[in-house]
């Protein structure tokens, strides 16, 4: 089968840039990577790309195809074909280009290396044999497990394209491998390497890493359950964390976000202070509710109610997970 | 120019196991690999790590032991294969207590399941991605030990002083430029040769670097003519379908719909050693009763829910690569090259014939798996004895000091090879070699060899390495990042590495374990049971012989 | 499209972007069906409460669903892209998991509100009126074509991923808003950052953040000519809108841009009027735009 694509070319010695357009022959079952290998054995030995296993275990090959991150060893290039049109190959974003679809790394092992990524077992005697652990419990963080470090979600990272020192999908998605992992007692201080600046308030949840991910890592949902313990430790005092609690405590006591509220509670009273010109537009324009007239949502004392319960469970499951692993009684 | 007491060429499990005990024992690392450490092929691991913990029943070393001694077809050192399977469950433990997320049991232990070939269940595994797992476990540990990794640099050349060997050489890829890596001792880990075939279930990167650099240095390489094919794997690109899929019940059907592999391995079935299921399935290919020049492997009667939690990662693979889910329908599989018993000549802690030189993981050979090897029993080696050479390195470093001397000529005539390769105007390309040596080695020293092909096959290699020699041609004449220039020095290692299989299958007139000789049907304990040894010849390959140790298993005629 | 539905507003529409309320209502009656109003519904919790306390997300959520099984509804509307993915999360979980659905709904009973069976399917007002009758309805009544207007959509994020969660379209290459603003008769204007984020979620913890992205559509949509941008989520339209200011100054480029909730550009081509849609609720004033639809 002929197939065709274009690649965005970059030599860093010559510092020339330009999209090239390449045809090959290929068997049908070709994958996007099968492409560049044609190309780079039979018609071009320059253009620069990384590759190893070629079945998306090892994350070497990610790169952009119409401008979304994919692995090129799970791309499948029939349907290209088949339609006519013609993807155009970029290197992943949110990193330096290094030359062609090759970009730095450097940058995402940093952010990989700050959020400790390795088991503590703090002081705890480590047994003879393994840890009693329950399948239950290692699913927690199975998702999390399957991540190869590939890259995608970083590329793609819409908060990492305006901040670019947020940590990041993989980094936090990798933290919350240790965080559920009944073994790890890194305890608070661990917790307070991903609540920083550039922590998980500062995920947009654009879900793009969610939807890039090859591997169903799930690096969104993953950055939530590192905020949930976060803020089930009681460490709240990050803007992030207290718009959540806004939410917690406007439906508590309405039913509703109150929005008059979450402004002031999210950014404290200087920055509401500071903020009074723009709550004046909103007001002029109607948009403040009245806050001497709170909007209740009906059958209220249910919703109390329901808080009350779900929290009480929540104490419940926090004071299990203290207990940590088991090991073992025989020896 | 950098300097370190143990220097490790490789980051798979074997070179990161390796670095982590030599630095345990205060030893300064400096690991050295052509890949960042995630990327390596140990990742690709799907089934299990085998260690007789006894959690799925009574089981003991003693009895891993047997079982690999017989897999091994006799030719593997019992000594070798008893400290490995007495270690076996305190590495395993060890890896747990890292964090490794092995699948459990009802009460919480470390679950096993049975592999071909093993006898009792043993195969400890985390879902179908244990290699995945430990890699990533290893790395973790890595980073958390502090240890220096020059990453994306590839190794060339080892340097010695004559006596010992003092480092290496390695091609810094990133910024271009040859580095000089000082070494009080040097651990090779740098995987196996896969891609000397067409057909393999390898990583691009398993091109047999390491095993190269030591032949070239003088260093002997072991039993390199047995290479093991894995009964399943995918036709369109040679991926790999876990022997769990079987382990977990799965069927072999011909096109007649019939479990074959009963006809061959009574006992055993699908779970007869991989050698015996691979030679089955060429068989029934051979013999007209294949699908497409495939066999079925069939996991339909396991059922949903089982293929979602034991099995999901195959299932991707079946997806993406086969267009087939298994759910449904059957996978269209066939044997391909999977692993290399051969390797480096090592000891039971890793050391080389060349003081200062050791070796471990699927780039040595022990000998732990002799001339085939069981299933989950790749992943153990690369522990045990990364851990073993790790150790004895660093003890080495720290009872010599410094060693050798390095001297800085080895880092200009490394300039000098490369500034050659890429002079050269006009020639082949190394694609061009590259597909030749795959074809050849798979049709002629595949699973079924004669004389008269490995005759071929040996001509073959040898003038495709008289073509390389002569000059290929690098189109990327930059600095940075030239994968093109290393593309082309692997191929230089593979053609190296080819010949000495090739020369080591022609000599071995016998059939053992997974080479498989037509016109030697019979295993020839009188003759052959010893190591077959490849010596560097100024280029050429020179074998001699080296015997077996046997403490405790006379050798018997091997059935399943 | 179906002829009743149960409504699931959201607290914004039903507050600071009331005028999404109020075009929706209007809107229904045009496009023919009834919305059934939902008493003692809840915020969804947004990505907030889904974060913090997720046990508490799920149960607020299987409460709404509840709710609209009680209304005899078989499917619920909902006019904000966080509400849909929220509400469609939590059905999923409860549907694919029979145990939890029991635990839950052992806690819903305990506080006296109704059980939830897994009847209710969540779908957004936009993909109602995108394809099939709604949209052959939709066709039917812009009787006041917006000829000549220039319409940038924007989809933001979760109306489109993840797309296990949402399916309606190609989460890369969505057309709903361009059908329709075809369909109101106006032109669609085409720019990278239709699908990027507007910055919500986290414009007030990380306001710098968002509004770097914010700018973004903003920009590409002024420079591809648009009159005025759409979008089918009030989060996303009150970062478009209210924020807008903001975004202009830290960009140093005067937008200017009017932004339509979805529902108003339907009401305007079906010939609801400038005060019927509550345009001037808007900080962006929408008057160049709007001028051109009620001029003649």
């Amino acid at each position: 089968m002929e197939f065709t694509i274009k690649i965005e070319r970059y030599n860093p010695e010559t510092e020339d840039s330009h999209i090239e357009r390449f045809t090959v022959d290929a068997p049908e079952t070709a994958t996007l990577l099968d492409v560049l290998d044609v190309i780079k054995d039979d018609i071009d030995g320059s253009l620069t790309y990384r590759k190893s296993c070629r079945m998306a275990v090892c994350g070497s090959c990610g790169m952009r195809m119409d401008g979304a991150a994919v692995l090129a060893c799970k791309a499948p290039m029939a349907p290209y074909a088949e339609s006519g049109e013609i993807p155009v190959i970029s290197p992943m974003g949110n990193l330096p280009v290094v030359k062609d679809l090759v970009v730095d790394m450097a940058p995402f092992w940093e952010k990989f290396r700050a959020i400790k990524p390795y088991l503590d077992d703090g002081d705890a005697e480590v047994p003879v044999k393994e840890w009693r652990v329950q399948q239950e419990e290692l699913d927690r963080i199975m998702k999390e497990a399957l991540c190869i470090q590939c890259g995608c979600c970083v590329s793609e990272c819409n908060s990492m394209q305006a901040d670019p020192d947020f940590l990041g999908p993989a980094a936090l998605a990798k933290a919350a491998r240790f965080v559920y992992d009944v073994r790890d007692r890194g305890g608070k201080e661990r917790l307070e390497l991903y609540n920083g600046a550039h922590g998980v308030w500062d995920c947009t949840r654009c879900y793009f890493c969610q939807e890039r991910c090859p591997k169903g890592v799930d690096p969104r949902d993953a950055i939530a359950k590192v905020g949930a313990k976060i803020y089930d430790a009681g460490m709240q005092s990050d803007k992030g964390a207290r718009h959540a609690k806004v939410f917690v405590k406007s439906t508590y006591q309405s039913g509703y976000l109150l929005e008059t509220q979450l402004v002031p509670e999210t950014i404290g009273p200087i920055g509401a202070i500071k903020e009074i010109p723009f709550a004046l537009k909103m007001a002029k324009a109607g948009k403040v509710p009245n806050p001497l007239k709170p909007h209740k949502a009906k059958k209220l004392d249910e919703v109390k109610r329901l808080n009350k319960l779900i929290a009480e469970q929540e104490k419940q499951q926090r004071e299990a997970a203290a207990a940590g692993p088991s090991a073992g009684d025989d020896e | 120019m950098v300097r370190h007491d143990v220097v490790v060429v490789g980051a798979g499990l074997a070179g990161m196991r390796a670095a982590i005990e030599a630095s345990r024992y205060g030893a300064d690392v400096g690991v050295v690999s052509k890949l960042h450490p995630t990327r390596s092929h140990s990742g690709a691991a799907e089934g299990g790590i085998n260690a007789a913990l006894g959690n799925a029943g009574e089981d003991s070393p003693e009895q891993h032991t047997f079982f690999t001694v017989k897999g091994s077809d006799y030719l593997g050192d019992q000594d070798a294969i008893a400290v490995m399977c007495a270690d076996g469950p305190g590495d395993i433990y060890e890896l747990e207590h890292m964090g490794a997320v092995f699948s459990r049991t009802e009460d919480g232990k470390i679950a096993q399941r049975p592999f071909g070939a093993g006898g009792a269940p043993r195969t400890c595994y985390a879902a179908d991605i244990t290699g995945h797992v430990l890699l990533h476990v290893l790395y973790e540990q890595l980073v958390k030990s502090g240890v220096t990794v020059y990453e994306e640099w590839f190794a060339l050349d080892l340097v010695t002083d004559g006596e010992r060997c003092v480092g290496l050489t390695a091609w810094d890829l990133m910024h271009g430029g040859v580095q000089g890596v000082e070494g009080g001792a040097v651990i090779l880990a740098t995987g196996g040769l896969g891609r000397i075939y067409r057909g393999t279930t390898n990583a691009y990167a398993c091109t047999g670097d390491g095993m190269s650099m030591a032949w070239r240095a003088g260093v002997p390489l072991k039993d390199m003519e047995f290479i093991q094919f894995h009964p399943t794997t995918l036709k369109s690109n040679g991926v790999l379908i876990t022997e769990g899929a079987r382990g977990e019940g799965g069927y072999l059907r011909n096109r007649n719909g019939d479990r074959f592999m009963y006809d061959y391995a009574p006992n055993a079935g699908e779970l007869a050693s991989r050698d015996v299921v691979s030679r089955s399935e060429q068989t029934e290919i051979d013999n007209g009763r294949g699908v497409d020049g495939c066999v079925l492997l069939d996991l339909t009667h396991l059922g949903a829910k089982r293929i979602m939690e034991r099995l999901h990662g195959s299932r991707e693979l079946a997806m993406d690569y086969a267009g087939v889910d298994p759910i449904e329908e059957p996978i269209p599989v066939r044997p391909g090259a999977h692993y290399h018993m051969g390797g480096v000549d090592t000891d039971l802690w890793g050391r080389t014939s060349m003081p200062g030189l050791y070796a471990a993981g699927e780039a040595a050979c022990v000998s732990v798996h002799g001339a085939n090897r069981l299933g989950g029993n790749s992943l153990l080696e690369t522990v045990v004895f990364g851990r073993r050479s790790g150790m004895a390195a660093a003890q080495d470093v720290r009872s010599n000091g410094k060693g050798g001397v390095f001297s800085p000529a080895a880092v200009r005539v490394a300039e000098r090879r490369i500034k050659g390769l890429l002079d050269v105007e006009s020639g082949e390309r190394p694609a061009v070699l590259r597909r030749e040596l795959a074809d050849m080695m798979y049709d002629n020293a595949g699973i079924f060899r004669t004389a008269e092909k490995l005759d071929a096959c040996k001509a073959g290699v040898t003038e495709l390495r008289g073509r390389y020699d002569r000059g290929i041609v690098i189109q990327d004449k930059g600095r940075t990042f030239n994968s093109d220039l290393v593309q082309a020095i692997e191929l230089g290692a593979m053609l190296e590495m080819a010949d000495c299989l090739v020369t080591g299958a022609v000599a071995r007139e016998e059939s053992r374990g997974a080479h498989s000789r037509l016109d030697f049907p019979e295993r020839d304990d009188e003759n052959w049971l010893r190591h077959t040894l490849a010596y560097n010849d100024d280029g050429e390959v020179r074998l001699d012989y080296k015997p077996v140790t046997i403490t405790e298993y006379e050798p018997a005629v091997r059935t399943y | 499209m179906k002829q009743s539905y149960a409504y699931y507003p959201g607290c914004l529409a039903s507050l600071s972007q009331k005028e999404l309320d109020t075009s929706t209502r209007a809107i229904a009656g045009k496009l023919g069906f009834e919305l059934v109003d939902i008493p003692g519904f809840t915020c969804c919790g947004a990505g907030d409460i889904h974060e913090a306390r997720p046990e508490y997300y799920l149960h607020l959520n299987a409460r709404i669903l509840g709710q609209a099984e009680q209304l005899d509804q078989d499917t619920l509307l909902t006019i904000c892209n966080v509400c849909t993915l929220n509400l469609r999360q939590a059905n999923k979980k409860l549907r694919d998991d029979e145990e939890l659905m029991a635990r839950v709904n052992d806690n819903l009973r305990e506080v006296g509100a109704a059980a939830y069976t897994g009847g209710v399917e969540v779908r957004h007002l936009l993909w109602e009126i995108a394809e099939g009758d709604g949209y052959e309805k939709l066709k039917e009544i812009a009787c006041k074509p917006l000829t000549g207007l220039k319409i940038a959509p924007f989809y933001g994020c979760q109306i489109l991923r993840p797309s296990k969660l949402l399916g309606f379209e190609d989460p890369d290459r969505p057309q709903s808003l361009e059908r329709i603003i075809e369909a109101c008769g106006a032109e669609p204007v085409d720019y990278p950052s239709k699908i990027t984020c507007c910055g919500f979620p986290i414009v007030l913890a990380r306001e710098e953040v968002a509004l770097g992205e914010l700018i973004q559509p903003l920009a590409e949509a002024k420079e591809a000519g648009a009159d005025a941008m759409v979008t089918p989520c009030p989060l996303c339209h009150l970062s478009l809108d209210a924020w807008q200011g903001k975004a202009s100054r830290e960009a140093d480029i005067e937008f200017d841009l009017p932004i339509f909730h979805l529902a108003q550009l339907v009401g305007a081509a079906a010939g609801l009027t400038y005060d019927e849609l509550l345009f001037k609720r808007h900080l962006v004033k929408t008057h160049p735009a709007t001028d051109k639809i009620y001029a003649g």
